[in-house]
Parts: C-alpha cells; structure tokens; sequence
C-alpha cells in the first residue's frame, strides 16, 4: 500500500506498520498485494511473507527495527492497553463506516481497493471483505437488548466517538502519544486516523467528529508531512 | 433501548436499597471461569463502593439476564447487567470511585479495561469452550449440569457453536493454546508493569479497573482447570499476587463476607 489519501484498511494498521517501517529506517518499499487468504496488508522481504499488522509490527522489531528502546516498561504497557482500547471502541465503527455503509463501500472502497488487486480477485476479495466487517460488527456488538442493525450501529459510533475523545485527551498538546518521537502507538492510531481523516466519503459523521478535535488532526498532519511527503504524489 | 430509558428517569432518586441482590450461576457445579471473573469483578467493585450486596445463585441467571450475560444486579425495580452498565447505574446514584481521576487517567484506565476484556475474557472463552481438552473434562458437564439429558448437551454444544463463531469473527479462531498463552502472559506483564510497586492502580484508592483484574487474576489463580499452565502465568508477577491477596483481605475476609472461601496459595 502506498501513500495516503484514499486508502482504506481492514484494520488498524497497514499504514500504521509501514510508518513505523519508514521511521524505523526499514527499507519499505510498494507492499504487494497476495490475498491468499484475504489477509492485508502484507509485508514481503527476500524469504519472508508476514500478514497482519501485530505480526508485521513483530517482525519489524525481531529484525531489531524498534521504535520503543526509549520507553519505558511503564509506557510499553499503557501502549498495549490503547492498542486494546482501538480495537475494541473504534475498529467497529471504522469498519462499518469503510466497508458496510452502503454509500461508503459502493463509491469509494470497492473501486478504490478492486482497482488495486489483480482479476479476478478484485471480484471476490472486496465482497468478502465487506461481509467479514458486517459479520464482525454484529458478532462481537450485536447482542441484546440491541436488535437491530440500526441501535448496534448507533452504540458503536457512540463509542467510537468516545474513544476518538479519550485519544485527544491522552494526547493534549504533546506532538507524539510519548513525547518527542513516534512510537509503536502512535503507529498505530495514525494507521486508523488517516484514513478516516483524509478519505472522502459520501457519508461522513465519524469523520466529521474527528475533524472537531485538533489535535488529532495535527498529528495526522504532522506525521503525513514527515513520514509521506514522497508518497503524496502517488495516494 | 426499553430498558435504558427508565434508568435514566427514576435512579437518580432513590437511595441504595438493603436487599440489592447480585445473580449468577450455581457456583459449585455450573458456574465457569469467564463468568465467575465477571461476577466477583462487579461485588469487588460494589464492596469498593461500600454498597451491600447479596449474592443469590440461580441455574438459570444467563437466561434471567436482560444481556444474556452474567451477573447481573436486581436494585430495587431496575435489572441491571455487566461491568459497565453496572458503573453507569451505580454513578447516577451518586457513587463513583474514579471521580478523583483526571482525563488523561481516565482515558487510561478504560483502555486498561479494555486490554483485560481483550486479552484476559478472551483467552477464557477460549479455553472453556476452544480447547478440547477442557471442553470434554470440565466446561460441557459444568455448563450442562442444572438440566436433564438431552438438553444438557444441546445447549452446551449451542454455545459452544457461539463462541466459536465468534473467536473465528475476531481471528482467534486460528491460535493454538501456546499462542493464547503468551497471549495472556503479555496481559499480565503489561498489568504488572502499569500496578509497580502501588497498592492499586490509580496509587492509593481503588477503582473499576481494580475490581476487573481481581475478579479475573483471583479466578484464574483459585479455579481448578485441566492444567496449571494458566494459573502459572499469572504467578510469575508477584506484584499481582499481593495485589489479589490486598483485595481479598481489605475487601472480603474483613468485612466477613465468605464468598471467597478459597485461599490464594
């Protein structure tokens, strides 16, 4: 995956894994695309194929690539803790709102990834891809007394918008999530916040609550500026 | 959505009753580990909050549940289920034990009750309902047991076809039971690291997020499974331990309430 505007992701980290890739000085180049099994972003080395952004952050710091000697065992837990936090609060609402939002997924995702996959998975994968979101969404929030399509998504914008608050106060007016240089958690919000930010979409209330806490946004920023400015041409 | 709007109307007013009740299941032969954390998670935090409860076992609490999950507490004419929507109730009433806390150690303390609900109720549902093992020793005989054949084995393969579903939606469909393992020991660690040298989390008073991680520390240590190799993951942190221990003795042996009538070791 490449670049920054118009990109959606399965979950929380493609663009997360490969900003940390490029600040830890990895030679990162353009991630093909396999989709085996469905699994992205992937990440490939001369005898390595690793899917999933836990597992692509984990190879990254066996090959001694690590951005957190300089936390502490303190910070290195509050990092787990938010990585749980993301997960839990603002995947469901990020996924409905890339991949089951009928006008987002029919207008922005589907072509947007179809276009980036070869024939014939660019039929298959994106479909698969949405029914896995939806699946996901109702499996782990739909239980009652919420019933309907309808309450399950809105609790879980409800408390995606939470989380986008609780994010912006963590931060404050610090310019990384622990102090001067980003971090594996920093990697990962930026992986979910950018895309969020940046990607125009037809519907757009989570979006749109984002765009209301500026520091959030600097952050984007800042980072997309630092980390992607090659890049931008090509998003 | 029925259920949230009287909340909302009528608990402000009244005072904590006498008779509140907590329900679960039948603690000696039905009750499993994933549901006994979360029942001793929220009388932890009522006794943190000085509120009486009574503790009333009913082989069919998951079915009485308004969530379908356990525990949950009956107050006065309002019926309320799990963790959070228990703190909720409890703060329009006017007790809170995390008012003194800042934003920043707010946001903080939700992500760390995320991370146990992530990682720690996680790797419980697995092991109760994932791994064959304790499937075929324990959790279908404990789940089925208050019911006579064949009810008893259809609604524990019933759930068991529910968790699954839902392990597989959220990828832990594929791990084995070394990978959920070093899974819960990575949990554990972080929760190690984060308490130090502290008596609770947030220096010196108790919140939610303690009473979370001793109903699940305390029922990982005292439940008897297939193997000890869960329960050894949580020894290797002794700060935890006397986290437990602290909890237990301040909150439960002082107040003369037995339901931890098992000793930590």
């Amino acid at each position: 995956f490449r670049g920054s505007k118009g990109r959606p992701r399965q979950d929380g980290g493609p663009l997360g894994a490969q900003l940390l890739g490029r600040r830890l000085g990895a030679p990162i180049g353009t991630q093909r695309v396999l989709g085996g099994d469905g699994d992205v972003p992937i990440l490939t080395t001369e005898d390595n194929i690793v899917s999933q952004p836990a597992k692509i952050l984990n190879f990254l710091r066996k090959q001694k690539y690590n951005a957190d000697y300089e936390l502490s065992a303190r910070q290195g837990a509050d990092t787990l803790a938010y990585i749980a936090l993301l997960e839990e609060k603002l995947l469901p609402a990020v996924l409905h709102t890339f991949w089951v939002e009928n006008d987002n997924y029919f207008t922005v995702t589907k072509p947007w990834f179809a276009s980036r996959i070869p024939f014939p998975l660019s039929l298959i994968l994106p479909g698969r891809m949405s029914k896995g979101a939806l699946n996901r969404i109702l499996l782990t929030r739909g239980e009652p007394p919420l019933y309907h399509l309808q309450e399950v998504e809105a609790q879980i914008y409800r408390d995606a918008k939470e989380c986008l608050n609780l994010l912006s106060h963590r931060l404050g007016t610090s310019q990384f999530f622990f102090g001067d240089m980003p971090s594996t958690l920093d990697a990962y919000v930026f992986g979910f916040l950018a895309p969020l930010y940046k990607v125009r979409f037809p519907k757009v209330q989570l979006q749109e609550h984002l765009k209301q806490l500026s520091n959030l946004c600097r952050f984007c920023d800042d980072i997309l500026n630092s980390y992607f400015r090659h890049s931008l041409g090509d998003g | 959505m029925l259920l949230l709007k009287p909340l909302c109307l009528r608990t402000s007013a009244e005072p904590w009753p006498e008779n509140a009740t907590l329900y679960q299941q039948l603690k000696g032969e039905q009750i499993l580990l994933s549901d006994n954390a979360a029942s001793l998670a929220v009388q932890a935090f009522l006794q943190m909050c000085n509120l009486p409860i009574k503790v009333v076992c009913r082989a069919n609490a998951e079915y009485m549940s308004p969530s379908g999950k356990v525990p949950f507490i009956h107050v006065g004419n309002q019926v309320v289920s799990e963790l959070g929507p228990i703190v909720q109730f409890v703060k329009a009433k006017g007790h809170s034990l995390s008012d003194g806390l800042d934003e920043v150690q707010k946001a903080e303390m939700k992500a760390y009750m995320e991370l146990v609900n992530n990682m720690l109720l996680t790797a419980e549902l697995y092991l109760q309902w994932c791994d064959e093992a304790t499937v075929g020793e324990i959790t279908h005989a404990r789940y089925g047991s208050p019911y006579p054949w064949p009810l008893n084995h259809i609604l524990a393969y019933q759930k068991q076809w529910e968790v699954r579903r839902k392990m597989k939606a959220i990828g832990w469909g594929k791990k084995t039971l070394d990978q959920v393992l070093e899974d819960v020991d990575q949990c554990c660690q972080a929760l190690s690291q984060r308490l130090g040298t502290q008596p609770y989390f947030f220096n010196k008073q108790p919140t939610e997020l303690d009473a979370l991680v001793f109903g699940h520390l305390y029922t990982i240590l005292t439940t008897q499974l297939t193997s000890d190799e869960l329960s050894e993951k949580v020894k290797n942190y002794s700060n935890l331990l006397a986290f437990c221990r602290r909890i237990e003795q301040h909150y439960f042996e002082d107040r003369g309430k037995g339901s931890s009538s098992i000793r930590l070791s």
